[in-house]
């Protein structure tokens, strides 16, 4: 019953509801530390409800959150969290967004300046350091969300739909970043989306939630793909089409379902 | 696009002038004339050679540094606590519920009649007009900057304090700059409030300053007094709100299209 030690994030039997809706119910799910693990579900299904509890910016009706063993209280100082939504600040510089956890941090500024210049070149922002985030496109701003997230080095990324409303070029080189930053770290990441390929071809674990209300997880999956991986290429692998297909099966259901629901309400 | 503003631009500004020059002319013949009396009106040409003369001979300064002075003073004190309120309040619900009707009721009591028991209170030296000033500066701060802090985007809130943010960073990092949007607003509006309250101040009671400029020449029915009087205050007005939009332009060069936005409130 009880889940193998090395757990950076667990949710036992966790449930959240709103007034008048119950977002997700009945969780136990662990985030083995130094895993890439994928929550993938329907639009509306309780995502980011998920990792809002887990970050502690929300705390659930019922069960407990643990990140490394310990029960979560408050905002959880472990990890780092790419929103859905823009949340760079507006009046601050490309590279003053960057160096704000260092400077929370009290970090001397020289120093978390010169950090945060190596993050731009990293993310490949030089020349943008001092422009406003309203100046930048939607993949630079997510650039420099990324750079913001990491430059702390949390040992618990979250990221939510980080690239949603991204194009399919600027999109597929983000996704590679990650996958390049991830592997040059233990870091455990739990990563949003609704888009299954995204989910498979990063991670090395996806979980499927049930639509919502009341959202349930369906089923937990093994990628099993071997790294590092080529995200060009990896939709043609064999192992990546059978994954897909059996994942595929499952979540079908379940779109179905709430479309059915939307329909009706 | 940029074409047409220029050269629509140009024009403008001189439809503009002439317009004001026609007032003016119109103003000045109708006295001239005889159409419009001049001891109610005055003439325009006369209220120049008043208030230059007024510079020349140095007799405004005194009472131009007295009103600005005043203003200053309610201007600093009123944003303040403005500012400082309007923060408690935002970021404390039951205080802000508690508070709530007794802040209606104050902010919907005439300042005018405030003035009065000022005069008594303070006397009739600077501080009952700066009390007065205070008073209309603190609402419009106070309703600005505790909108500002309440409509602070949460997404951008949580994600400070996801990195690691103490209730201190927040304040100053995100609150007060989200906030300041809002508050700039109502500075343009205070700034003008505050001199107008100063005035009226002196205006019913003091020993110098514009208003009581004005109030003694109307005593001598000095009708050119009046007017001159008048201009300088609006001249002030204008020339406080050009540097109030220049630090408004400074403080919020990271927003878009600041200035359409910040204008379109006024309330
Ligand atoms: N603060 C909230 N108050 C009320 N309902 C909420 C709140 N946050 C989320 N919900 C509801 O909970 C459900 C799950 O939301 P969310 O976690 O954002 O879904 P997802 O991220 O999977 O798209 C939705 O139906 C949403 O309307
Ligand atoms: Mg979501």
């Amino acid at each position: 019953m009880s889940p193998p030690n090395g757990a950076a994030v667990r949710f036992t039997n966790i449930t959240k509801s709103f007034p008048g809706y119950v977002a997700v119910q009945g969780i136990n799910l662990d985030v083995q530390a130094g895993r890439f693990l994928s929550v993938v579900g329907p639009s509306g299904c309780g995502k980011s409800t998920l990792l809002n509890m887990a970050a502690g910016l929300m705390t659930p009706t019922e069960g407990t959150v643990e990140i490394f063993g310990e029960p979560l209280q408050g905002i959880n100082r472990k990890a780092g969290y790419m929103f859905q939504q823009d949340a760079l600040l507006p009046w601050k510089t490309v590279i003053d967004n960057i160096l704000l956890g260092l400077v929370f941090q009290g970090v001397e500024p020289k120093l978390a300046e010169e950090r945060a210049r190596t993050w731009i070149h990293r993310v490949g922002l030089d020349g943008f350091a001092d422009r406003y985030p309203h100046q930048l496109s939607g993949g630079m701003r997510k650039r420099v969300a990324m750079a913001q997230t990491w430059i702390v080095d949390p040992a618990i990324v979250f990221m939510d739909e980080p690239f949603g409303a991204l194009d399919v070029h600027t999109r597929l080189r983000m996704e590679s970043e990650i996958l390049s930053l991830w592997a040059e770290t233990n870091k455990t990441v739990m990563f949003v989306t609704h888009d299954l390929e995204e989910a498979i071809a990063l991670s090395d674990e996806v979980v499927v939630l049930s639509a919502g209300p009341a959202s349930r997880m369906v089923g937990r999956y093994e990628v099993g793909l071997e790294r590092p991986r080529n995200l060009i290429d990896i939709k043609t692998n064999p192992r990546f089409v059978e994954i897909y297909g059996s994942i595929w099966r499952d979540l079908r259901e379940e779109v179905l379902k709430s479309y059915e629901r939307n329909e009706k309400a | 696009m940029s074409e047409t503003k220029k050269r629509s631009r140009v024009p403008m500004a001189v439809w503009q002038v002439l317009l004001g020059a026609t007032f003016l002319v119109t103003w000045q013949m109708g006295v001239s004339a005889g159409v419009m009396d001049k001891f109610f009106f005055s003439r325009p040409t006369d209220i120049a050679a008043r208030v230059a003369q007024m510079f020349i001979t140095g007799t405004i300064w005194v009472h131009l540094a007295t009103t600005l002075l005043e203003a200053a003073l309610s201007f600093l004190i009123g944003v303040g606590a403005g500012v400082i309120v309007g923060f408690v309040l935002a970021r404390n619900a039951f205080l802000a519920a508690l508070l709530d009707p007794y802040i209606r009721i104050t902010n919907a009591m005439p300042r005018v009649v405030l003035a009065p028991i000022f005069l008594l209170w303070f006397g009739l030296g600077i501080w009952s007009k700066v009390a007065l000033g205070v008073t209309v500066v603190f609402f419009i701060v106070f309703f600005n900057t505790f909108k500002g802090v309440r409509e602070v985007d949460r997404v951008v809130v949580n994600n400070a304090r996801m990195l690691g943010a103490s209730e201190r960073q927040l304040i100053r990092h995100v609150l007060i700059p989200s906030a300041l949007t809002w508050i700039f607003s109502s500075l343009h509006i205070s700034i003008g409030f505050a001199i107008i309250a100063v005035v009226v101040g002196e205006y019913l009671g003091a020993s110098r300053g514009v208003g009581y400029m004005i109030s003694q020449a109307e005593g001598v029915f000095d009708t050119t007094g009046v007017f001159a009087g008048m201009v300088i205050l609006a001249g002030v007005v204008l020339l406080v709100g050009v540097g109030v939009d220049r630090m408004e332009r400074y403080l919020l060069r990271w927003k878009p299209e600041h200035t359409d936005e910040v204008k379109g409130q006024v309330s």
